[in-house]
């Protein structure tokens, strides 16, 4: 037991990404070595008023110093926030949560798909796949945003040695259209054996999902709901399941196979 | 000498008088990842019905001020299940389980209590006459004679305490809880969730697929108080408080208005060791001032004359 922990970090950075995007690092956080990509953790937004946590996929995790980074976009109170706390402040965060993502074999091309404020667990992922000696070379990272924009940090991902796809809706920046079109195309050049992975907007994994099915391509996405509790016990963060019933998201998920879901 | 936190409810003891609310711990197993579940006093399972239950389309949560808004639907197992294979898991902890159920007519309380009667390790039953989700509930909340019958017909049938929860709902609460006093209930818990709506300013439509749901949270302690503190002065049989507790301080104001236990509910989900903190907490505040045991803040509220 005890495998989720609640307790107080400090900020120890806040990086403004731009464009209302923005990249916190929280240490010490204790379970930092059992965080698995997917995961996520949950943040008490210190003096804003909103009563419940906010949930934030974990970014990236630095196991010497015990930190973890988030990113998030400002959208709401929470985040709003969340934008203006200060280094030093003490924040208390309830983690690590949910399901993570499982690896593919070796033999497989392991396509990621990030749209959007999606892509944090999906650097994370790739970052412990490199590390886990999967070669970089059979990881496609495809990030796809509105604009230029919406594509924080590509720097970093590039620094992993995937190969990454930029896509930008309004042509902007890398191939201009969907993300989901940029995958179709390369899934269309046949890469062999695929595994897919996608975070991001509902109508992206939607089409992610119908691709997997229609490909026969194995593969998880990862949800997002508001989750009030994070741990599974409110009920309200709930999805429905092909099979019939509900999901939660927070406890069951947020990393599910693909088709498991209605999206 | 460390202050004695246990109470005693209808001839049962507790170990504490921090039970967790019915519908904010489910069966106990999750929270059960956040600490060791024989901490607290009590566990109140998720209300239990005699089918399956999927709940309310979601959104069946939204955040309010200082507190959240739901509709769940009264979303459980069922009582088969819930007796095969969420109740076991109970077994190895040292802490009082305490059953809710709900239903649509009299005899599903009755049917339900009676299916218990041989679980042991279902403590008490408390009986859910105030979801306002759900339509039926809210007619044995709201009308005296109903709860009485019901309370009685359940009593005939469970031989441990019977708990009526109490709806906030209702014109005079002193009135429904003498009624369930009458018909034999061994304690009262009150209060539950009060009706309330939120809606989408964009789309015009409630933040709730059931258009309406239960406030809880901070934001419900002042109306909680005020409750308890009424039901007190009504009733003989021990009260149950519940509404809104974050903090050791809110377990002592339902204690000075007339609680001999509580329950935490919708803190629990922002913060799940709050049980843990309170009581802490709670004994340094009783050491502080040289009080052996809490059992004896009940009622002690001064009023104004």
């Amino acid at each position: 037991m005890s495998g989720i922990v609640e307790e107080y970090t400090m900020v120890i950075r806040v990086f403004d990404l731009k464009r209302g995007y923005f990249r916190l690092t929280l240490a010490p956080f204790s379970k930092v070595r059992s965080i698995r990509p997917g995961q996520f953790i949950h943040v008490k937004v210190p003096n804003c008023g909103v009563y419940f946590r906010r949930a934030f996929s974990v970014y990236d995790v630095d196991r010497q110093n015990r930190s973890i980074d988030i990113v998030f976009k400002v959208l709401g109170r929470g985040t709003a926030a969340l934008a203006r706390v200060c280094r030093g402040e003490s924040m208390n965060i309830l983690g690590p949560l949910g399901s993570g993502f499982t690896m593919p074999s070796r033999r497989e091309t392991a396509v990621l798909v990030a749209g959007g404020i999606g892509m944090p667990p999906m650097y994370l992922l790739a970052r412990c796949l490199v590390e886990k000696g999967f070669n970089p070379e059979k990881i496609l990272f495809f990030y796809g945003g509105n604009e230029r924009g919406d594509l924080v940090d590509l720097a970093r991902i590039r620094k992993l040695g995937t190969k990454v796809i930029p896509a930008t809706v309004d042509g902007s920046y890398g191939f201009k259209g969907m993300v989901t079109d940029a995958v179709a195309e390369a899934l269309a050049a046949g890469p062999g054996r695929v595994r897919m992975y996608a975070c991001g907007p509902e109508p992206m994994l939607r089409t992610i999902d119908e691709m997997a099915k229609l490909k026969e391509i194995p593969g998880q996405v990862s949800l997002e709901a508001p989750m009030p509790c994070g741990i599974g016990i409110c009920l309200g963060c709930i999805k429905p399941l092909r099979e019939g019933g509900y999901t939660r998201v927070c406890r069951d998920g947020p990393v599910y196979e693909m088709g498991k879901v209605i999206i | 000498m460390t202050p004695d936190l246990s109470v005693e409810i209808a001839g049962t003891k507790f170990n504490n008088p921090i039970l967790t609310a019915s519908g904010t711990c489910g069966y106990g197993e999750e929270l059960a990842d956040v600490f060791n579940l024989s901490e607290l006093g009590g566990i109140v399972t998720k209300t239990i019905t005699l089918m399956p239950r999927a709940g309310h389309p979601p959104p069946r949560i939204a955040e309010a001020s200082a507190g959240m808004l739901n509709a769940i639907g009264l979303a459980n197992v069922g009582v088969d299940r819930f007796i095969e294979e969420k109740l076991p898991f109970l077994e190895k902890y040292d802490t009082r389980v305490v059953v809710n159920i709900a239903g649509w007519r009299m005899k599903d309380y009755v049917d339900l209590a009676a299916r218990l009667t041989d679980c042991q390790r279902a403590d008490m039953v408390e009986l859910n006459f105030s979801c306002p989700n759900v339509e039926m509930g809210m007619e044995i909340a709201t009308n005296a004679a109903l709860a009485e019958k019901a309370v009685a017909a359940v009593k005939k049938v469970f031989p441990r305490p019977v708990i009526a929860k109490l709806s906030p709902n209702v014109t005079d609460i002193a009135e429904i809880a003498r009624a369930c006093e009458a018909g034999g209930a061994d304690a009262l818990s009150l209060i539950n969730t009060l009706v309330g709506m939120a809606v989408d300013i964009e789309t015009y439509y409630p933040r709730l697929t059931n258009n309406t749901g239960g406030l809880s949270g901070p934001a419900i302690k002042p109306v909680a108080l005020a409750m308890v503190h009424k039901v007190y002065q009504a009733v003989e049989i021990p009260i149950i408080g519940i509404g809104g507790i974050a903090d050791y301080g809110d377990v002592i104001e339902f204690f000075l208005c007339g609680a001999a236990a509580v329950q935490i509910g919708t803190s629990l989900f922002v913060e799940p060791t709050a049980p843990i903190k309170i009581m802490k907490d709670l004994k340094k505040y009783l050491s502080e001032r040289g009080l052996r045991n809490i059992r004896e803040l009940t009622g002690q509220v001064r009023t104004y004359q």
